[in-house]
This record gives C-alpha cells, structure tokens and sequence, in this order.
C-alpha cells in the first residue's frame, strides 16, 4: 500500500509537469514500467490457477482494459455437469471467484455468472464449487435451466444456425468474459472457448441434428464477442468427455490461455491438447469453420503469442 | 368436565395440523428444501406401512387404536385431516344448524364396508391392487397435493420469481411443470370432489365406508380401552353431540357411541355443555348391557335422504369425467419403440421388477414430487388399466441423475425400494438400445454424439465411423438405463437411442477402473 500511495503521490505530483500523462497512467495500471505491445495471445504454464490469471491479465493491460466502472459484465464458464473440480468437468472455481473479484474491484456494476447445464442445474452449481466461489466474490449466479430466460436473437453470418434463443443476462450485458475448461468430447472432439457457446443458448438438440460442428461455429459470429477468452487448462479432460468417469480422465497440465479472439485461442488449446492426447485439427472441425466464417485465423505464425512459464 | 373435554378437541386439532402442515409442505415442496428426513411422516401411513411390511408400524398403530380409538383418522392420516379442514371451510358463515351441528346419526354400513375391505384384500393377495390405489386414504391425499396443490404453489412461486428477478434477487426461480400429466389431475380432481361432496353430505363417510384403512382400525376400535361414552346420569338427550358427529356415530336417544366409527375428534365432548359424555377408561370388558345399540330405532325411520344425494353426486361427478378418461390414453414414450414393438414401462431403480412395483406401489405421487429431474410420471393408460396412476420414468426431456436416490428414499410403501448411490449405479431398470437408422451421423454424416456425451458410464462410447466421424455404440452390461442418451437424442421425432425397460431389473457392471496417470509437460505445443 505504502508504495502505491508513494507512486500516486508521485503521479500527482508528476502529472503537473509531466507531458506524457496517458502513458505514464497506463504504465501505472498495468503496474509495469516498461510499456509493450499487447499480444494477440498469451499463454501462461506452471503455475496455480490464480496466478496464471494475474500473469495473463496483467500482460494483457490489467483488467481495466477490458472492465470499465458501472459496466454490466456477464462470464461464461463451463459448469455442465454434476462434478467436483478435481474431475475437470467445469471451469476451475478458483479463476470463476479470482475474475469475478477482478471485474467488481474495476467499478462493474454487477458480475452475473451462469450456464445452461447438462446435469440439474442446482447440483451443478453446487458440486463444481462455481455458486459459492461467485457469492464470496460479490457476483450474481442465476439460473439458466429455463426457456423463459432466453431471448431470439438473429445470427445473419451463420449457415446452418440463423437464429437462435440466448440467455436474457448475456443480451443485457455490457462485455462478457467466455471461460471455458479445456476438455477431449466426444461429439465435437474438443470442447474448448467456441464450444463453451452452447451454454449460452437454450436450444442444444437443434445443433446436434443440423450439423454440430458447423452451428458451433456459426453461434460464434454472433454480434456480441467476448471481450476476452480464457481457458482453464490447469486441469484437462484428455478423454472420455465431455463428462468423464474417473480422475483417470485428467491430467493436470497447469495451463491458461487468454485471447479475445476465439479461433485463435481454440486453435493454440488444441495444440496444448496435444501435448497429452493426439487430435487432429480436422477432426474438431468447428475451428476451421469459425476461419471460413472470418472469425480468425488457425495459423498462429501470423500472430503475436506471448508465452510466459512460472 | 367441560373443561378437560375441550382441552382434548384442542389437542386433537393442535395434533392434526402438526402432522398434517408438514406432510403437506412436503408434497408441495418442488424445490427440496424441507429436509429429506420427512418422509418419516409417510412411513407412518397404515396402508404403506402394511405393504412395505413394516411390523413394527403396524404393531405401533394398532396399539394406539386398541388404546385410545381412531385418533391415526383425526390426525396422522393427512386425508383425514384434509376432510376435516374441507368440513371446517363448509362452515364458515353458516347457521350452525346447516354447518357444524348439521349432522344425524346413521346405522354403520358394515355388511357393505367389511366385504369390501375383504375384497381389496383378496384382491391384493392375488396381485391386484387397484382397489387399494383407489381407496388408500394416503395415497389420494398425495395425489391431491402433488398434482392439484403443487402445481398452483409452483405457478405462485413462478409469479413471484419473475418479480423478483427484475430486482436481480435469485433467491426463487422459474420451475418448469414436466411432471403434473392428466391422469394425475383426474385421478387428483375426482377424489378431491368426492371427499368435499362426502363431506359435505355425509361427514367422515368416506372414512367409515370406502377406506380401507378406516375399516381396518374399526375393527380394532371396537374394543379400544379409552373411548367416548355418555353419563346417562347427566345427559338430557339435547342431541348437540349427535348433530356435531362427522362420523354420524353417535345415537343420542339411546345414548349409544359407535367407536368402531368415532374417530376420536371430540367434536361431541365439547359441543356438550352438561359434560354429557366424556373420553375416558372405558373397557370393552366392563361394557354394561344397558348401552348396548338397541335393535330398533324408532326416531330415526325418515328416509335417508341423503345417502340418495351423496350417491346421485358422486355418480355424476364421475360420470362427467368418463370422456377425460379416454383422453389419458396419451401416447407412451415408448412410442418411440422400433415400429411393430410394444414395451413396457421403465421402473425407477429400486423397483426391482414390474410386478413387484404394481403389487407395492399405491400411486402417492411422492416419488414423482421429489425426483429432481421430474422424469418420474404417473401414467395414464398407456401402459394399460394395471398400470394407471403408476410413476413411470419417462426420459423425453430429461435423464436419471447417476448420483440420486430420493424416488427410494421416500417411498412409503418401499415399492421403490431405498438404495445406496454405489448400489444405485449398478442397478439397471433398461439398456439403450441403438437404432443406427435413425442416428444423425449415419443419415446426415454430421458430427453428433450428443448421447455419448451424456453416458455417465460410457455404456454409450463413440467408436470410429466415415473419416473423422465417430457414432455411437453400446455396451449393455455397462448401461443402467438412466436415460442421458435418449433424453439428449436430437433425431425427432423419433429418437435414434431410446432405453427398453428390464421387466426384472439386473445388475450392471461398474465402468472398469483406470489408474491415474502423471503427465508431465513442458510446452505448449504451439
């Protein structure tokens, strides 16, 4: 506290003189002096999942970027089954709670959390740790179990899904944060951040008889992004998903990744998949599909990844 | 005497609503927030405790019958209670001539209501229960409360929750009705009916005419040792008690009390302000022969007109809703089945097999209250006549959470018998069964695997198809017939995987073990 009094003391003073005063507050925020280029991904290993989060966040411009005060903000985690964290079948609880506190210390109004879940929502919420983490930060979690929070939407990129009901918080919100759990699955090969969108809609059964791949890629282009993926890969279900029958099923990897660009962050998880389990890029076909729909690249050449170990 | 004669219509009605408000809170209870041990309740029921063989329950409520006379009717039976409440709101704002002191003594239907108890019984021996499921005081106040009272506290609640959500309070939510299905609200409807025409007409005659509970303990309580007498000494013959009597027991120009009939709520005692009769020690033993019922009764020769009445409504009541009946024959899930098949219904675990659930189960709609997931229904025709008002597991929108128990758990009757979740995970009530036809991959040769996805066992597991395509396959002895695949199935409208009921249910095999492995990395791999 006492240094950053001493910095805001200094700022003051030097704002007076300084000609440079944007710069010298972003290099302030971002609590770094040397001021980068953002990069397009980063990619953090070996640390816990808070941490990872700080780090990743932090080379991202801090979450002031991404959060401004007053703003509604909504994130999306993976909370479809009736598992406890240890059985990676949902987002880590600790990042959930870590972002929700990040995104009500940057002034939002109010922090919703929910998902449309595959087990029973309320033992859901419960047994994946996710409904306590986001009280105890200040968030909302609501429900998601019922048509009557769903509102249509219209979806004039999609090929397959043209249209389609989505959760009445998210069409409400200011930004949105889509935090997924890295996982093998068994329909779409990979569940991961594009994946993590058929959480927000009501109606699932219509994507899996019009072309799974191709309507998880077109619910993408919907015009609301995410300001921001990020995916939990500390622990990852390497087979038997997307629900997974034993810690046989995971392996701890102790990984996350952040992107506002959906393809991109799909496309470098999938290679960090790899690293456990074999899967070919043609497989999860939602990837190149979300290419094809210009929605980003999967040659990660093109660009700037930064990746940091702890 | 006066006094001590209304502390016990106090104690009696203090006892009642005790037993009867947490039972109802109970069926009404959608979102399980009364604790579970409630159920302990309903294991009280005679009828339940009977099929479930529970000696000690029985032994229990026969001993307290023998004691003190039919209190169980007054108060721990909740359709009793039910009547009782009905029989209060009748009254309010009427001439106590018309309300509560409108009643008249009748002769017992004994020959009508001991050959019917014999036949249920009979019946039952012989494996057919639908009399019981009829007649079981508990059950149709179940499906009173599941199916009437329930929906309209979950329509109040969805009011509510919409309000509330405006002003981002989460604390109540919007509950989708999947449960509640016609047969339910007829079965529901027409009991309710009849209990308020009863009621209102004939007092208790429900108690002491159809119930087989009723006639049960009437036999015991024939000879219960605390009972209603009168003090001839004291008594002038007003007839107050008479005119209260909801049992139509009491015969106060022979001063005589038919405690095979009174079902102990001290209407009488308190009604009487000569402390005219009382509850007391009163052996049948030392029964002196003058109280004995005298063989004719000459004031009481009017013609019963209102039996005639009672039997004209309920014959109308029921005949109005004959053409509802032939709509309950909804299509069954298994509509579904392979053309040219016709399957039976899907028991939930614990039943053990389908005969063994038609014996025991009595239609209380419990299990359908409590099921998180609201897949148990009663069912309507659709699996025929012996089946009607049964719970069967329906998965057209939702599947059997692999962790719950609750259906076993709070059966009265143990129809569905109370399991342990590891036990629960082996016990297979069908096996999904793959009609490659219909599944998506194979006609549209799009990616799927919708049901996989939802197999808690990976019974269902996606094996290599066309290039990258996998579709499903079953492993039968893995499968416990919970229904994720069929529920999720998109195929319509007929599902490409659909569970086919074990008629016995089976034990499945538990999903091999596989150690954990480290894994160890060290890049990113991009």
């Amino acid at each position: 506290m006492k240094r950053r009094n001493f910095l805001k003391t200094s700022l003051v003073a030097g704002a007076a003189l300084s000609l440079n005063f944007d710069g010298l507050q972003a290099a302030l925020s971002s609590n770094s002096m040397a001021v980068e280029a953002v990069p397009d991904l980063v990619a953090v290993m070996g640390g816990e999942p808070v941490a990872m989060l700080d780090k990743a966040l932090e080379t991202l411009g801090g979450i002031g970027n991404y959060v401004k005060k007053g703003q509604k903000v909504v994130i999306k985690p993976n909370i479809g089954w009736d598992r406890s964290p240890e059985l990676a079948g949902n987002t880590n609880p600790e990042l959930i709670k870590a972002l929700v506190k990040k995104c009500m210390d940057a002034g939002a109004s109010k922090v919703t959390v929910f998902d449309n879940t595959c087990d029973n929502w309320q033992k859901c919420y419960q047994s994946s740790g996710i409904a306590d983490a986001v009280k105890s930060a200040g968030g909302l979690i609501v429900p998601g179990n019922d048509e009557k929070y769903f509102k249509e939407v219209s979806l004039p990129k999609g090929i397959k899904l043209k249209s389609t009901k989505i959760h009445e918080a998210l069409i409400e919100a200011d930004v949105w944060f889509n935090v997924p759990i890295l996982k093998n699955h068994g329909g779409a090969k990979l569940s991961c951040a594009m994946k993590n969108y058929m959480g927000i809609v009501w109606d699932r059964r219509f994507f899996h008889s019009n072309d799974l791949q191709q309507c998880i890629a077109d619910i993408c282009t919907w015009e609301k992004k995410p300001v921001l993926n990020i995916v939990d890969a500390y622990r990852m279900m390497h087979q038997n998903g997307p629900q997974g029958k034993s810690a046989a099923d995971v392996a701890t990897i102790k990984s996350l990744l952040a992107s506002p660009n959906i393809v991109e962050i799909d496309t470098a998880a999938l290679g960090l998949f790899n690293q456990v389990k074999r899967l070919d890029m043609a497989a999860v076909g939602h990837i190149g599909k979300g290419q094809e729909l210009k929605l980003g690249t999967t040659d990660l050449a093109k660009i700037n990844i930064k990746r940091i170990k702890i | 005497m006066k006094k001590q004669t209304h502390y016990l219509k106090g104690l009696r009605v203090l006892l009642a609503i005790l037993f009867f408000i947490p039972i109802l809170l109970y069926f009404v209870d959608f979102a399980s927030k009364l604790p579970n041990e409630l159920h302990a309740l309903l294991h009280l029921q005679i009828v339940s405790a009977i099929l479930e063989g529970a000696i000690g329950v029985i032994i229990f409520q026969f001993f307290l019958v023998l004691l003190f006379g039919r209190i169980y009717c007054s108060v721990i039976c909740p359709a009793g209670v039910l009547q009782d409440a009905i029989n209060r709101l009748f009254c309010i704002g009427k001439k106590k001539r018309k309300g509560t002191m409108r009643f008249a003594y009748k002769k017992p239907l004994n020959i009508f209501r001991y050959t019917l108890l014999a036949i249920t019984v009979l019946l039952a021996l012989f494996g057919i229960t639908e009399l019981i499921v009829w007649s079981d005081p508990y059950s149709n106040f179940g499906r009173i409360a599941a199916n009437l009272f329930r929906p309209a506290v979950i329509g109040g609640n969805n009011i509510l929750a919409g309000w509330l959500m405006s002003f981002d309070n989460y604390t109540l939510y919007h509950v989708a009705l999947k449960s509640v299905m016609l047969s339910g609200v007829v079965a529901g409807f027409i009991i309710l009916i009849t209990f308020v025409v009863m009621v209102v007409f004939r007092g208790r005659f429900f108690c002491n005419t159809l119930c087989p509970a009723g006639t049960l303990l009437s036999l015991v309580s024939r000879y219960s040792f605390f009972r209603i007498s009168f003090n001839k000494s004291v008594c002038n013959s007003c007839g107050n008690c008479e005119r209260t009597c909801k049992a139509e027991a009491i015969d106060s120009k022979n001063m005589n009390v038919d405690t095979s009939r009174c079902v102990d709520c001290f209407n009488c005692t308190s009604s009487c302000t000569k402390g005219g009769l009382a509850y007391r020690f009163n052996p049948f033993y030392k029964k002196e022969a003058e109280t004995a019922p005298h063989p004719s009764r000459a004031n009481h020769l009017a013609p019963d007109v209102n039996s005639r009445r009672t039997f004209l409504a309920t014959s109308a009541t029921v005949a109005a809703t004959l053409p509802v009946v032939s709509a309950l024959a909804e299509k069954a899930d298994n509509g579904e089945a392979p053309t040219g098949e016709d399957w039976e219904p899907v028991t939930p675990p614990g039943a053990i097999s389908l005969e063994r659930f038609k014996d025991k189960c009595t239609g209380c709609h419990i299990c359908v209250v409590k099921c998180p997931t609201q897949i148990l229904k009663p069912a309507g025709l659709e699996y025929g006549f012996g089946y009607l008002l049964r719970p069967h597991v329906s998965y057209k929108t939702n599947y059997c959470n692999y962790e719950c128990t609750v259906c076993g758990d709070v059966c009265p009757s143990q129809a569905i018998k109370s399991l342990s979740v590891e036990e629960k995970k082996t016990i297979q009530v069908g096996i999904a069964t793959f009609i490659m036809e219909r599944c998506i991959v194979y006609t549209e040769g799009t990616d799927c695997g919708a049901c996989s996805e939802h197999c808690p066992t990976q019974a269902v597991h996606m094996t290599p198809y066309k290039g990258t395509l996998t579709i499903p396959k079953v492993e039968s002895e893995l499968c416990i017939g919970c229904g994720g695949c069929q529920s999720i199935c998109p195929v319509n409208p007929h599902r490409a995987i659909i569970i086919k009921a074990n008629n016995v249910h089976q034990i499945a095999e538990l999903p091999p073990e596989e150690d954990v492995k480290e894994f160890v990395i060290d890049d990113f791999g991009f």
